[in-house]
């Protein structure tokens, strides 16, 4: 499929395997590159720092690990990400907020849609 | 313990007034100071209220000694200054208001406050007077958090019900991929998606009951019921507030009407078809119903479906075996029409 992101290299962090194949499937559709994954906050932060990522899909708990300190480094580093929670917005830590979020479950369109906003997010500043 | 010529004139008064009080009902009274419900009596002949008698577990629950409470009115007990509300409530139970059962705030001799469950009781002497009030506590605050605690519960179930879902969908869709066409795949996530969404407004309100609105608006919205360039939609209906069974039900029904609709109706054609969605709640004898009506217009001509699908089987047989309620749903060449009339139960307070 062509979408406005694709080839775009996006990090996707999950723990639960199915939800991963799911989410790289609507990526690989969407056009995008997949970047991981990675299913706990060490290997997504080696992989922020080893791989070039345009942005990241989030789960906001990663085995009752907080997403925190992954989306501390991509907020310094300026890469947009969307949050996907079981949770919805009330899952995400209380300064992001205002960050694109999917409420799981959701489909390939959502997950689009989100992307394209974070981006926007990012470009806005 | 202050000495003897410490006392206060009241508080003596108090003490004589227990002494005479223990004599009278001698066992009664071991087994009030011994029981584990806090409780206290009061004397009806003052205008305040004063403590003459106060248990143990009222002290422990409280915060004072003995002494500090004796002789002291019942407005000393609550919180500072008290609920308006609280003030009326104890004072008509005291003039012998029927309504003498109720929840207020106290204050404990520390500052802090604490909830409890009142009931004020008149005692009359052998001559029917009003002598003494009886009033017992049922301490709140272990009920308090209980719920607090009930309520984060729920709150981890409803999420953990959202990623299951999103985990069956996931599973299905991988399990699918290569032997069912994109359609089925579609369709099956569709419905995952309502059935979580109507979950996830159940769950926000604590599955107690969510307004019909509510539902419609969840499970519109994918179908462009926001979307401000086109208007496609018409919602118009009294407030009414649906059971959870009721909401999923509902819930599920809509999703498949509107996923018709976007595939053969009214929304399957560019901007040209409509759907309008009125209602009203009619009080009945024993119960309160609704009247749905979901109609399409402006889309290709309707022809009849040539078999069941799921959808038309969750219409019509799931709102009559779930809900009890009575469905049409009519293929009429110029636009869908369901009706839908169920019962729904009456809200008491409202």
């Amino acid at each position: 499929m062509n979408s406005p992101f694709s080839d775009r290299r996006i990090l996707l962090v999950e723990d639960e395997i199915f939800v991963v194949w799911l989410l790289e499937d609507m990526l690989a559709d969407l056009g995008c590159a997949v970047v991981g994954p990675a299913s706990s906050v060490n290997q997504a932060l080696a992989m922020i720092d080893a791989e070039a990522i345009d942005a990241a899909v989030l789960d906001v708990n990663l085995n009752n690990e907080p997403i925190t300190p992954v989306v501390e480094v991509l907020t310094r580093r300026g890469v947009p990400f969307v949050f996907a929670s079981g949770y919805g917005r009330r899952g995400v830590p209380e300064a992001y907020r205002q960050n694109p979020t999917l409420q799981k479950p959701f489909q390939a369109e959502a997950l689009a849609q989100a992307i394209d906003a974070a981006f926007a997010k990012a470009a806005a500043g | 313990m202050p000495s003897e010529q410490n006392k206060s004139r009241e508080q003596k008064a108090a003490e004589s007034e227990v002494e005479s009080f223990r004599k009278e009902l001698g066992p009664f009274v071991v087994a009030a100071e011994t029981t584990r419900m806090a409780m206290v009596f009061t004397d009806a002949k003052e205008a305040n209220h004063p403590l003459i008698f106060a248990n143990d577990s009222f002290l422990s629950l409280a915060g004072y000694g003995r002494d500090e409470v004796l002789g002291q009115s019942f407005d000393f007990l609550m919180e500072r200054p008290a609920d308006p509300e609280a003030r009326l409530k104890v004072d008509a139970a005291f003039a012998g208001s029927s309504e003498n059962e109720f929840e207020i705030c106290f204050r404990r001799k520390d500052g802090g406050m604490f909830w409890t469950a009142v009931f004020i009781s008149p005692i009359l002497d052998k001559m029917g007077d009003l002598v003494q009030h009886f009033v017992s506590f049922v301490d709140l605050s272990k009920h308090k958090e209980e719920e607090d605690r009930l309520r984060f519960l729920l709150g981890e179930l409803n999420h953990r019900t959202q990623n299951t879902l999103a985990t069956v969908q996931a599973i299905a869709v991988q399990t699918l991929r290569r032997a069912a066409n994109k359609e089925v795949v579609d369709a099956f996530e569709g419905r995952i998606l309502a059935l979580s969404k109507a979950h996830s407004l159940l769950g926000r309100k604590h599955w107690e009951t969510v307004s019909l609105r509510d539902v419609i608006d969840q499970i519109l919205q994918p179908f462009g019921l926001d979307d401000r360039r086109v208007i496609r939609f018409s919602v118009k209906g009294d407030d009414v507030r649906l059971q959870p069974k009721a909401a999923l039900t509902l819930a599920m029904v809509f999703h498949e009407l509107a996923t018709n609709a976007a595939k053969h109706g009214a929304l399957s054609n560019e901007a040209a078809g409509k759907i309008d969605i009125a209602w009203q709640a009619e009080p009945t004898t024993q119960s309160d119903r609704i009247r749905l009506r979901w109609q399409e217009s402006g889309g290709p001509t309707v022809k009849p479906p040539g078999r069941k699908g799921f959808g038309s089987r969750l219409i019509e047989g799931g709102l009559a075996q779930d809900l009890g309620g009575e469905v049409r749903l009519d293929y009429e060449p110029s636009g869908v029409v369901c009706q839908i009339i169920m019962p729904i139960r009456r809200e008491s307070g409202r």
